[in-house]
């Protein structure tokens, strides 16, 4: 046995021993703070199990283990349905840069551990009215104040900022440059004065992210993760720290196998819905695609393990699974005709066709909407140029509204 | 069962592409389209001479011993090239059927001839509609078979063939000499195929599995066949998608290279994910097809999916690749229509899409269509 398997042996035995108190089952009918309680619980559990910051150097509260771990972990808790989602961005991103590029080393360690045990929260103020595609065209303005900033403006779609201590942010330090050299990155405490968070109810009608308004909020100049003008740099930095995430060939989404099942009791014009052949189209053509997204994600697993770099081809996954999770979503609905109508906004998606369906769309915008994908594939990938950019160059105070 | 390619592999992959682009030329396959009942020679000597004809026989019959892993990526440098031969293949599957015999006169007197190219073997599975027919209409009795097989892929020019036959009631795995067999060129839209009615009468042959055996037997080599021929369509889809990058980087419109437009360039990065997911597919295929511890269902699954995504794939490929090019997509020296042809061509010759469709969902679910 690998190393690699007797670890995801000790994870899978640590979480199906924990699965009846923190997973699907336990969480089935909670309101939302009761779950963000129940998760508090888990990551504290995770934390003492030796389960948290896999891959983060042990100085600073990890385990100082591999990419690999982390993923094989991931994976196996993806499985059960753990309350984890309030805590996937704060860990995600905002912790690790931190980890990066915080100068004082004990209060960064403090953070970390705190974080890891779901005791606090941190969210990603990057999207906004103006700019979330077009990150660098934010509006959010930091100006000298003393010896620090004071930030004005406004952040959208901020995940669970609701529920955040505090957020890593880029905002605007200098209009007169062209629009991505005068950003600057920086921490903020999310309850300090001028902070207000509003959650937006989404069409699903939960409400995991928010508009966040500051208004003349002070910064210590401490509290700069960047050189000034050098945000933007750091923002990218983010979206390279996790470039072996766990991924889902089911787009998050219902498996295949659930989709199998519903099928089993259905009927089309009175004769069983598995013998109709646009019903079995649908089922092989999404099994071979999500069977050729777990064998990238499989071969990339085994490119780390043989100390290579996995292909770009990993980059595929959300696009293509999220897209195919939507239209058999949309299938699933509709093969249970006046069945189909009924619907409960709280069912977890990966269990539920209609919440699935209703929630799709959010996949495919969050996180890098499926054009900015295209884009990254076209021109990292395959060397396509870029698209005509009026505003390269330009002043971003010159650049017309 | 996914794997990484090894040096010996990657050195196969490479190399099979090198020659193949030394040595292919487009307006000799152009010509060829216009010639029922030819072929590209220069291909076959070429893949006789690289030993691709004995890379999946093993060694005890004059073969290399290799497995579909190394074949599929010939395979693969093969459709890049819309080789002009269809023997590489079905010379596989009928090897596959001998070895699977059992019978050691029959392995010793064809499988060396076949791995060392002296002589050319097809498979003759399917009737009309059905890649695999319940009850085949050709019939096996008295060691002769009679009946027509219709349009044969290599039929024209094979000197033995693999036939779903009918014996004592139930089908049978035929091995037929084709020298007695009267054959009917098939005017084509890819003609190098080499398409032909085979019409046996008293036609000697010999059964290579019966009854039970017979299915099975039949089902693995068509799921074998069927990853070898995903990675062809995989190869040809990655070129079609490179030649479609290639030029959207150098065609100009509008004062900007046309790559510049999302129209464009997000229709190549679509045609990237498919080509990727079905080479992912193909890999974990033949992997799991050499790893040797699949059964015949999961050697069925993986097959499907491979052959599913390549079908869709290389189709895609096509139908794009000729759109970015515009006008001079659709000219008859440009050549893309060299590919558009062979989509067709590989989508039935292993069986369509509806077929494979319906193969998958029984395997996953145990329910026949």
């Amino acid at each position: 046995m690998s190393e690699f398997e007797a670890f995801r042996l000790r994870a899978h035995d640590w979480l199906a021993s924990v699965a009846g108190t923190f997973g699907k089952a336990a969480r089935k009918g909670l309101s939302e703070a009761e779950d963000l309680a129940l998760g508090r619980r888990y990551l504290a559990a995770r934390f003492d199990a030796g389960f948290a910051g896999i891959n983060w150097p042990k100085e600073i509260g990890g385990q100082g283990l591999s990419h690999i771990e982390k993923v094989v972990f991931d994976t196996e808790e993806m499985a059960f349905g753990m309350p984890t989602v309030y805590f996937g961005i704060s860990l995600g991103m905002p912790v690790p840069i931190l980890i990066r590029f915080g100068e004082d080393k004990a209060w960064v360690k403090e953070r970390v551990i705190a974080a890891l045990r779901g005791e606090e929260i941190w969210c990603q103020l990057f999207s906004e009215p103006a700019g979330g595609s077009d990150l660098a065209g934010l509006r959010t303005r930091a100006e000298p104040d003393g010896n620090g900033w004071k930030l004005n403006g406004q952040k959208l779609w901020t995940s669970w900022a609701q529920y955040s201590d505090y957020g890593v942010i880029v905002a605007r330090t200098d209009p007169t440059q062209p629009k991505h050299k005068g950003l600057t990155y920086f921490w903020v405490d999310m309850r300090a004065k001028g902070v207000e968070v509003r959650p937006i109810k989404l069409a699903g009608g939960d409400s995991h992210v928010n508009e966040v308004f500051f208004d003349d909020v002070r910064l210590d100049d401490s509290q700069r993760m960047s050189p000034i003008g050098g945000g933007f740099g750091v923002a990218m930095t983010t979206l390279m720290i996790e470039r072996y995430v766990a991924t889902d060939s089911g787009g998050f989404g219902p498996p295949l196998d659930l989709f199998v099942d519903l099928v089993k009791g259905l009927e089309i014009n009175e004769r069983p819905a598995l013998n109709d052949g646009r019903v079995r189209s649908a089922i092989a053509r999404n099994h071979a695609m999500r069977a050729g997204l777990e064998s990238i994600t499989a071969r990339a697993m085994q490119m780390l393990q043989a100390g290579m770099e996995p292909g770009p081809e990993g980059s595929l996954n959300k696009l293509v699974s999220v897209r195919s999770r939507q239209k058999l979503s949309e299938l699933a609905i509709d093969l249970q005709g006046n069945l189909g109508f009924a619907f409960d906004e709280h069912a977890p998606v990966k269990d539920n066709w209609t919440t699935s369906w209703i929630n799709a769309p959010t996949g495919r915008i969050a996180g890098g909407a499926d054009e900015m994908l295209l884009n990254t594939i076209a021109e990292k990938i395959l060397g396509l140029p870029q698209d005509h950019r009026p505003d390269k160059g330009v002043p971003f105070n010159q650049i017309p509204a | 069962m996914s794997i990484l390619y090894d040096e010996g592999q990657q050195a196969i992959a490479t190399e099979s592409r090198r020659v193949l682009d030394a040595r292919t030329s487009k307006q000799r396959l152009l010509a060829l389209l216009e010639q029922t009942g030819t072929f590209d020679q220069p291909f076959w000597d070429t893949a006789v001479e690289q030993g691709w004809t004995a890379l999946a026989i093993p060694e005890a019959h004059g073969g290399l011993g290799l497995g579909l892993v190394e074949l599929g990526l010939v395979a693969q440098a093969t459709g890049a090239a819309t080789a002009g031969a269809p023997f590489l293949t079905p010379g596989y599957g009928l090897a596959l059927a001998i070895m699977g015999s059992g019978n050691a006169d029959i392995q010793a007197q064809w499988l060396p001839r076949l791995a060392a190219g002296e002589i050319l073997g097809v498979v003759a599975l399917a009737e009309g509609t059905a890649p695999l027919p319940t009850r085949p209409a050709v019939r096996y009795a008295g060691g002769a078979l009679n009946g027509t097989k219709h349009a044969v892929p290599g039929g024209l020019k094979a000197d033995i063939a693999l036939v779903w036959a009918e014996a004592d009631g139930a089908p049978a795995l035929v091995l037929a000499e084709l020298a007695g067999a009267a054959r009917t060129p098939v005017e084509s839209f890819d003609n190098t195929r080499l398409y032909a009615d085979l019409t046996f009468a008293g036609t000697p042959a010999t059964v290579l599995a019966a009854g039970a055996a017979a299915k099975a037997l039949a089902l693995e080599i068509l799921a074998r066949m069927a990853i070898v021929t995903a990675h062809e369509q995989v190869g040809g889809a990655e070129a079609l998608m490179l030649t479609a990058r290639d030029y959207a980087l150098t065609r100009r419109a509008f004062g900007q290279p046309i790559g510049a437009f999302q129209s464009v360039k997000h229709r190549i990065a679509e045609l990237y994910g498919l080509v990727e997911i079905a080479r992912a597919n193909c890999i974990h295929a033949a992997g799991l097809a050499d790893g040797g511890q699949a059964d015949l269902t999961a050697l069925m699954i993986a097959a499907a999916d491979a052959r599913l995504g390549a079908t869709e794939t290389y189709d895609t490929c096509a139908r794009d690749c000729v759109q970015v090019h515009g006008g001079i997509g659709v000219t008859w020296e440009a050549g893309i229509h060299l590919h558009m042809r062979r989509t067709r061509s590989l989508a039935i010759e292993l069986g369509n899409m509806l077929f494979w469709e319906d193969l998958l969902v029984e395997n996953l679910t145990g329910v026949a269509a």
